[in-house]
């Protein structure tokens, strides 16, 4: 169990100023920091790394105490045995990728730690990288032998920072599964930080919203993602729901694949995914219809029976949260709300339609 | 002559090189990487060789280190030994004048490492030290290798403070350059031009040698 509470003021030197002021708590899973860039996230893993000191806080690590500011601790980075891997990989480049991982596996006899190098690059299936230097890899290739560098250390926490934003699509998913794997066999924290709502709905059991150094909002990705609390929460998620779901079957007569999401069927446009695999699924929220009554004769594949759990009222727009087993961001016109005479609680109906919901990557 | 100043000077220079790539890196990683009070001072004050005139670097070494110097009075003192007009005062010479070229060129290299690398070394529980050893100096190498070959170069030509603190005395004292002046001086003319074209042939190599190795070879 990781407890952060981090308080620091960065100046960038052009008169603008951030203060981050958090608290942080990771579990056994996926702590996802989710944020815009310049939201402090990073600031956020540096001091639990210990890279930058906190001006003020405590940062402990299942009860082992890496900084108080109140009792003056503060472990050097070297005691601190957390994983960290970077944005940019950071990989030593005059060391071979096996040198690289072998640079981190600290142990007592120098063969139990090249076999430990050994499992992990099986385990990451990069043994055909060990005498490559870090140029010569993709960026897959490169981001595996990171993180077989982090683990190397039996870290008792894992820093992931935005780890996939140089890889390209089709490695990104593979590699969601495999930093999921990895987190349940090691069971310890990860807290993962990125900008991508996939990501963040793929891996995480619970997210953070970050902005100006602040958490905004804190719950399962989802949860957050299709029902922000406040306005500032859903500029940064975005006007999209997010919605993980498995493949069910597909009908090619008809160009369609359902999914199922939480027992929830959904029409989509066919995409060919294997039946059983997993899929997260965009929809914007103004391409989502609302009516009272159930309608059959439409365009719109999905008609879902639905409860409105909250109205948000701005000036050109009401954004609804609707429970139809999962919870979806509705974004209509005030216009709307008065003619439909809309309340929390109302039964009503979304029509959406299948082309409106696209695979996120 | 010629071959016992050719000899004295390979032996002031190789231990003048040597102490300077040890000192010269050190003070080098001090000033690219730490932080204290007094840093632009000590910076002024080892940059000063640099830029003063040999021979006012030398009346400074004296005051120092001479008979009735700061330091040298009480060595004196205690051992009845002094530095001057000796072969290691032509070492202690060469030293002081090229280490500030060794240090400019050890902290531009150690600071052109990006310091993410030497982050990730400590978290993957690494000091200080073998972090210098491991990460820093195998990637600041090509910087420091040329910084060394440089300070070589300027030490190996060195003639106003070594003149000023060991003296001409040949077999002794009397280096390559100091050589070189004494054969003009004498009219020994044949003399004065091996010495040159040795001294030159040297220093051509060792330019040589520095464009190669600050040329970047591959990718890093």
């Amino acid at each position: 169990m990781l407890e952060a509470h981090i308080k620091k003021r960065l100046g960038n030197g052009n008169g603008n100023s951030l203060t981050i002021d958090v608290t942080v708590r990771a579990a056994d899973g996926i702590t996802v920091l989710f944020g815009s860039s310049g939201a402090g996230k990073t600031t956020i893993l540096r001091a639990i790394a210990g890279v930058t000191t906190p001006d003020e806080g405590r940062i402990s690590l299942n009860g082992s105490v890496y900084f108080d500011s109140a009792a003056g601790i503060n472990m050097p980075m070297q005691r601190r045995r957390v994983g960290y891997v970077f944005q940019n990989h950071v990989l030593f480049p005059h060391l071979t990728a096996a040198q690289n991982v072998l640079y981190g596996a600290d142990s007592d006899s120098r063969a139990a730690a090249r076999e430990r190098v050994r499992e992990l690059f099986t385990l990451m299936e990069i043994q055909n990288t060990a005498a490559h230097y870090p140029h010569e890899l993709s960026g897959g290739e490169q981001q595996r032998v990171a993180l077989a560098r982090a683990l190397a250390t039996d870290p008792l926490l894992m820093l992931l920072d935005e780890p996939l934003s140089a890889v390209d699509v089709a490695t990104r998913s593979r590699l969601l599964e495999e930093i999921s794997a990895i987190q349940k066999r090691s069971r310890i924290p990860f807290l993962y930080v990125t900008h991508n709502q996939s990501e963040a709905a793929r891996l995480g059991n619970a997210m953070l919203v970050i902005d100006e150094g602040r958490v905004l909002q804190e719950g399962a990705p989802l949860e957050v993602f299709n029902a922000p609390r406040t306005a500032p929460v859903a500029r940064i998620v975005g006007a999209e729901n997010v919605l993980v779901g498995k493949v069910l079957n597909h009908s090619s007569e008809d160009g369609t694949t359902v999914i199922d999401i939480d027992s929830c069927k959904v029409e989509i446009p066919y995409n060919g995914l294997p039946v059983g695999s997993q899929v997260t699924v965009g929809l914007r929220s103004e391409d989502i219809l609302v009516s009272r009554e159930h309608l059959t004769q439409t365009s719109a594949r999905n008609v879902l029976p639905g409860k409105i759990l909250s109205i948000i009222k701005d000036v050109d727009k009401a954004e609804l949260v609707v429970d139809c087993g999962v919870d979806f961001k509705v974004s209509i016109t005030p216009a709307t709300v008065r003619t439909l005479n809309l309340e929390v609680g109302n039964n009503i109906y979304l029509l959406i339609k299948a082309r409106a919901l696209h695979v996120l990557a | 002559m010629i071959w016992q100043a050719l000899r004295l000077s390979l032996l002031v220079v190789s231990i003048a090189t040597l102490v300077i790539s040890v000192a010269g890196t050190a003070f080098g990683y001090l000033l690219a990487k730490k932080k204290f009070q007094g840093k632009d001072l000590l910076d002024a004050i080892i940059t000063l060789p640099m830029v003063l005139p040999p021979t006012v670097t030398g009346y400074y070494l004296i005051l120092l280190l001479g008979k009735r110097g700061l330091l040298g009075k009480p060595l004196y003192a205690l051992t009845g030994w002094t530095v001057t007009f000796t072969w290691i005062a032509a070492v202690v010479a060469s030293t002081v004048v090229a280490l500030p070229l060794m240090i400019k060129s050890a902290r531009a290299a150690i600071e052109s490492v990006d310091s993410d690398y030497e982050i990730a070394s400590y978290i993957l529980g690494k000091s200080e030290f073998q972090t210098f050893f491991r990460i820093t100096l195998p990637l600041a190498g090509r910087g420091i290798l040329a910084g060394i070959i440089l300070s070589f170069a300027r030490a190996f030509g060195e003639f106003g403070a070594t003149l000023m603190l060991a003296g001409n005395i040949p077999g002794k004292t009397q280096t390559m350059p100091l050589a070189i002046y004494e054969a003009v001086v004498s009219g020994e003319d044949e003399r004065a031009k091996w010495l040159a074209l040795i001294l030159t042939g040297i220093s051509v190599l060792v330019v040589y040698l520095t464009n190669r190795l600050s040329r970047p070879k591959g990718k890093r």
